[in-house]
């Protein structure tokens, strides 16, 4: 079987969560060989759970995929691992089945013979390298070399064992994506593969979805990759899921249009209901004194038990309102002042100074030390010479590009609107009883996930709780860190009306293009090390070369 | 004392070209095993070692080839 002839076939795939609603109702479409498609959704629509269906990590209540191809599956979570992950097992973890459990048996072998060196261990070993080479493990191992070369700059043997947790989200992602493009898999599915890639990083993934022939299936939020990428565009909405056949710059279009229909036919349904139940009324009352309109009112009667049985058309999908309100306050005229400051080994000494009401985008090379800056500012410890300071009553509220919180994981969102919350980047925050939470949460569109764990929560809800913990926090200084990265467009575009209305200072890490624009001046972080303002954006600065 | 080896068959394997996998593992093993068995035993454990991994990767062969021969003629030592 050669590369592109994948595809996958969804019909009628129903899934029910745990409290008991329905997340997804008869889900169909078909991707097909060598396509492109983007499967787009608000926060919590269940694209993500829809990806694990596919995956076959989740089994649905009804309904069937089928699929030609090998599948290679990027999780949502590559970028941010924290844990004790190596490089060489997330390769493992990406490869085909076959490969993975003969790594596996080798593995377990190595291991025995550590404990015991016997004939049996021996041959165990010597028939667990046999199969490692007749599932293609040493050509695989050679693919992995140029894999780790592409995306970090060194062989493999030389970064095998490399925690992931000392690689930068996009290097992370970068090696997956170099993994699974390189890889033999046929059909791809990609959760949100541009989280944490910088613009060069974006544009060399553009460039590789559009000359692979693999089929791939791809969430994401960025709204120029989908234009560039995606042939066909897939939506999770209103419990259900429909393809716009076209390319994204028709999409909206599309979309309204679709929602138009249902809209229409749904009034259509009601108004023929209606019709049907006067009809029957005047039957009943024409029947009591004519016995000859009995039967016809009978008849009438089965038309219109028939007519709801059949049940009326999918109701038009709600519009999620997202209502973020940063208040921010007055503060001193010079928010921030930064005199001759080098984050160490970072990048050279530089100044800087922010001005009240400022809105600067942060932008340049991975590893350049961006986020460094914001958790600086933000008061956590960064090692540095130089000075800087913020301005008198500039309160700093941060917004952590790995959502790194693990005191909330456990927690649900109420439990951590009741309780306050004091310390660097937070900004004081007083608790609030439960009635209140659940107005704010419901602005945020997270009402149904009031009583969720945190770690429960998807990326995006997640984001915009942080945001909702600013707004609460009393922030005049936002620091904020890739804060579209998760977010739906409709939300992305909700913190952005929020951030113009927001009365103070905004300083965000991006690499959203369609985000950085909405800012006034930027600040970027050159791959040099050197750090100077631009009223443009400039998207192509390149990564960092870091002796590794 | 006797190594208890199977004689060599007079199959295919027998017939084993002279590799680097066997030459590099019968240097040592003579070498480490010198006074204790008969040179000529420690050939032929090694060669029936070779044959019985056949099917492993050409790479990994002499370390597999060495380390099985040498526990092997360790059992026979005692």
């Amino acid at each position: 079987m050669g590369i592109g002839s994948g595809s996958v076939d969804v019909s009628a795939v129903r899934h029910i969560l745990s409290d008991g609603r329905v997340l997804l109702d008869d889900v169909s479409f078909r991707v097909g060989e060598g396509a492109r498609a983007a499967l787009v959704g608000e926060n919590g629509a269940g694209k993500t759970t829809l990806l694990r269906i596919i995956a076959g990590d989740l089994v649905p209540e009804a309904g069937a995929i089928a699929r030609t191809g090998g599948l290679g599956v990027m999780r949502q979570f590559i970028g941010s691992v924290r844990d004790d992950t190596t490089v060489q097992r997330m390769l493992v973890d990406l490869a085909p089945p076959a490969v993975r459990e003969a790594w596996h048996a080798v593995e377990a072998a190595e291991l025995a013979m550590m404990e015991t060196d016997d004939e049996p261990t021996q041959m165990t070993y010597a028939n667990a390298l046999a199969h490692w080479g007749d599932v293609g493990g040493y050509d695989i191992e050679i693919t992995w070399d140029t894999v780790t070369v592409a995306a970090l700059g060194v062989p493999y043997d030389r970064c095998k064992y490399r925690e992931l947790s000392t690689l930068s989200g996009g290097e992370q992602k970068r090696l997956a994506l170099e993994a699974l493009l390189r890889g033999p898999d046929q059909v791809l599915l990609l959760d949100e593969p541009d989280n944490y890639l910088d613009v060069p990083g974006k544009r060399w993934l553009e460039e590789r979805l559009l000359e692979t022939r693999k089929t791939v299936l791809l969430v994401s939020h960025d709204r120029e990759l989908l234009a560039r990428v995606a042939d066909r565009v897939i939506t999770v909405e209103g419990g259900t899921a429909w393809v716009h056949g076209g390319g994204f710059a028709s999409y909206p279009e599309a979309r309204s249009a679709r929602h138009e229909r249902l809209a229409e036919l749904r009034r259509r349904w009601d108004e023929e209901h209606q019709r049907l139940i006067d009809l029957v009324r005047t039957m009943q009352q024409q029947a009591a004194n004519s016995p000859d309109m009995a039967n016809r009112y009978h008849a009438m009667q089965t038309r219109l038990a028939k007519f709801e049985a059949a049940g009326p058309p999918p109701e038009r999908p709600p519009e999620q309102k997202v209502a973020m309100r940063l208040r921010g306050g007055r503060t001193g005229v010079r928010a921030v002042i930064a005199e001759g400051l080098e984050l160490t080994g970072l990048m050279q000494p530089f100044d800087a100074e922010l001005w009240f009401g400022d809105r600067v985008g942060v932008l340049g090379a991975n590893g350049a030390g961006k986020s460094h800056f914001l958790r600086l500012l933000a008061g956590q410890e960064v090692a540095h010479t130089g000075s800087w300071r913020l301005g008198a009553r500039v309160v700093p509220g941060f917004f952590a590009q790995t959502h790194a919180h693990p005191e909330w994981q456990d927690r649900t969102p109420v439990d951590l609107l009741w309780h306050g919350e004091t310390g660097p980047g937070a900004g004081g925050r007083a608790g609030i009883d439960r009635g209140r939470a659940m107005a704010a949460l419901r602005r945020y569109g997270l009402h149904g996930a009031a009583d969720q764990p945190f770690r429960t929560l998807s990326g995006g809800q997640q984001a915009r709780f942080q945001i909702l913990m600013l707004e609460l926090g009393g922030a005049t200084l936002l620091l904020l860190d890739e804060p579209t990265d998760n977010l739906d467009v409709l939300s992305a575009e909700a913190l952005e009306e929020a951030l113009a209305a927001f009365e103070g200072t905004v300083l965000a890490v991006t690499h959203d293009r369609w985000f950085a624009r909405s800012f006034d001046r930027f600040l970027v972080f050159g791959s040099d090390g050197r750090v100077y303002e631009s009223a443009e954006p400039v998207f192509d600065e390149t990564r960092v070369a870091r002796a590794r | 004392m006797t190594l208890t080896v199977p004689p060599s068959s007079s199959d295919s394997s027998s017939e084993l070209p002279w590799d680097a996998a066997v030459e590099q593992a019968v240097d040592r093993l003579r070498g480490e095993y010198a006074g204790r068995v008969r040179p000529q035993l420690v050939v032929r454990v090694v060669r029936e070692s070779r044959r019985d991994l056949g099917g492993s990767p050409v790479g990994a062969l002499p370390e597999l080839v060495e380390r099985l021969a040498r526990y092997r003629l360790g059992t026979h030592v005692g």
